[in-house]
């Protein structure tokens, strides 16, 4: 009986597959957004991470290599996340009035020394260690042009110019290393507000950047952003719950309601 | 999905701790000598589901991968140690330090601590105490019969006794600074504590070059709080809870859409 459905299926429509095509995409669909939250959900909950900047993905169609051979059968396309992308654009640099506090103004990126190789930061809020080097929260030393860490006197006061160049009392430290990357899918997110180089190929030195003294970046994420994603990520996500019912209740009425004829 | 739930949850976390740490700022808004504190925030680690720079066949690498962070964390909440504002009490005792200078204090337990609030009095025996009790270090004592007391902007205290024309010296305030005072150790009752993170103090005299700073008699220093500041901090910090909270109510619509489709 139930096989007999399934072939007068199968003859009424040509393209008739076990699982029906409209479930499978909208659950794809359904999996995608879900990581979309994730990536929105990190967002918002780094609105006040210092030098945070926000993520965004990228949706592609997944087309399976089979689908294209016998020509006839459309091919079996799925939407998902390929990748994703991070806006760098600036953020608000919030006014500290803490010496050590530097705020980057444009494209590019503090270098410090990190336990394994350089890591790249817009977090400019420094502090001095017990043994006179400037160096991040983390306690990474922040680099000058000639890769070397800064040795800041004791107790004096410090300037620094929005070029980069640090003075104690008149006393020039250096120039901090301020660097900047053609394409910015060569740095990658390595958590604690650093970022990585996996490109392999060398950053060359940022030319459009300022360093405001007495000021931190705050994240470039606004909560009103977020918010309107994840009303369009929820209304989205409830669309595809109902195509999934839609093509539910066509199965069921198929069963039910066809086998009667 | 389940990501999302805990991202939302650790922004959430973190904008409580942000919210306690402006309550105990604006709370110390007229504490004297008190320093405010800001919460610095930090990206959690990144999940990697697409590896960047990883090969996607043999003559080409994924530019950029899938990478999905896990939320975020209270990384420090430093201690802003920029100069309060300076209101006059012709006090003799109140004293403050213009400069990076900490007061040496000997605690009840014998070990010294470091404070900015330069509000002194003196004790039953005439030593110079701070509003707690514990005793200035090195030990001041002006006798009872003092008329009047004066501290120089070099920490000399001096004072006349009573058919006395000259001013005798009881003795020199010293000051003690830190490598990295954001390092210090808050211990309550305005009074900092040396760690492994701040560095050994360096003692000396007030008004010296070495950055000390130096002394000022008959004003208090007040909190370095900005209450706008911390005001506009604190709205801004309820607006994230709350759109880390609508995280999470997103991310429970989606499951119970989930579980809703097996009718």
């Amino acid at each position: 009986m139930f096989l007999s459905v399934l072939t007068l299926a199968a003859e009424l429509h040509p393209r008739y597959r076990p699982m029906d095509q409209i479930s499978i995409l909208a659950a794809a669909g359904m999996q995608a957004r879900m990581q979309s939250l994730d990536i929105v959900a990190n967002n918002i909950a780094n609105s006040s991470t210092g030098g945070y900047k926000g993520d965004s993905e990228f949706y592609t169609v997944f087309t399976s290599e089979a689908a294209n051979e016998d020509g006839q059968d459309a091919p079996t396309t799925l939407p998902m996340i390929q990748k994703h992308w991070t806006d760098f654009s600036q953020g608000v640099l919030e006014p500290t009035n803490n010496p050590l506090d530097l705020g980057l103004e444009g494209n590019g990126f503090f270098v410090v020394e990190g336990p394994s190789g350089p890591l790249y930061t817009r977090h400019g809020n420094f502090r001095v260690s017990t043994n006179g080097t400037l160096v991040t929260a983390d306690g990474y030393p922040l680099l000058d042009r000639g890769g070397q860490s800064f040795k800041l006197a004791l107790n004096q006061p410090l300037e620094v110019s929005p070029d980069g160049n640090l003075r104690q009392n008149g006393q020039a430290l250096g120039q901090i290393q301020l660097v900047d990357f053609q394409d910015h899918g060569a740095v990658s997110k390595q958590g604690h507000n650093y970022f990585q180089n996996v490109s392999g190929q060398p950053p060359s030195d940022a030319t459009d950047l300022q360093v405001l003294q007495g000021k931190v970046e705050a994240s470039n994420v606004s909560a009103s952003h977020g918010a309107m994603r994840l009303v369009s990520l929820t209304r989205q996500f409830e669309m595809m719950q109902k195509a999934i019912s839609i093509s539910n209740d066509m199965g069921r009425k198929a069963i039910e309601e066809v086998a009667k004829v | 999905m389940i990501r999302a739930l805990f991202s939302a949850a650790t922004g959430m976390n973190a904008q409580q701790l942000n919210v306690d740490n402006i309550a105990n700022n604006i709370a110390n808004a007229n504490t004297n000598g008190f320093k405010t504190r800001r919460v610095q925030f930090q990206d959690l680690m990144y999940q990697n589901m697409i590896q960047p720079g990883a090969a996607a066949n043999q003559q080409t690498t994924i530019p950029s991968g899938l990478q999905l962070g896990l939320g975020t964390r209270p990384g420090s909440n430093e201690v802003i140690f920029t100069q309060g504002e300076f209101s006059e009490t012709d006090n003799p005792l109140d004293l403050v330090i213009q400069g990076n200078g900490f007061f040496q204090v000997q605690r009840p337990t014998g070990d010294l601590a470091y404070t900015k609030a330069g509000n002194f009095q003196l004790n039953s025996t005439g030593q110079v105490v701070t509003a707690t009790g514990d005793l200035l270090d090195p030990p001041i004592t002006v006798p009872a019969n003092a008329l009047s007391l004066t501290v120089g902007s070099d920490g000399t205290v001096s004072f006349t006794l009573p058919g006395q024309t000259s001013a005798q010296q009881a003795g020199q305030i010293q000051l003690a600074t830190f490598p990295n005072p954001s390092g210090l150790n808050s211990l309550g009752g305005s009074l900092y504590q040396q760690t492994e993170a701040s560095g050994a103090p360096v003692v000396g005299t007030p008004g010296g070059q070495d950055g000390l700073g130096t002394l000022q008699q008959g004003y208090v220093e007040q909190s370095n709080v900005s209450i706008v500041q911390e005001f506009v901090n604190l709205i801004v910090s309820q607006r994230a809870y709350e759109a880390n909270s609508k995280v999470v109510k997103a991310a429970d619509d989606m499951y119970q859409q989930v579980n809703n489709l097996k009718q």
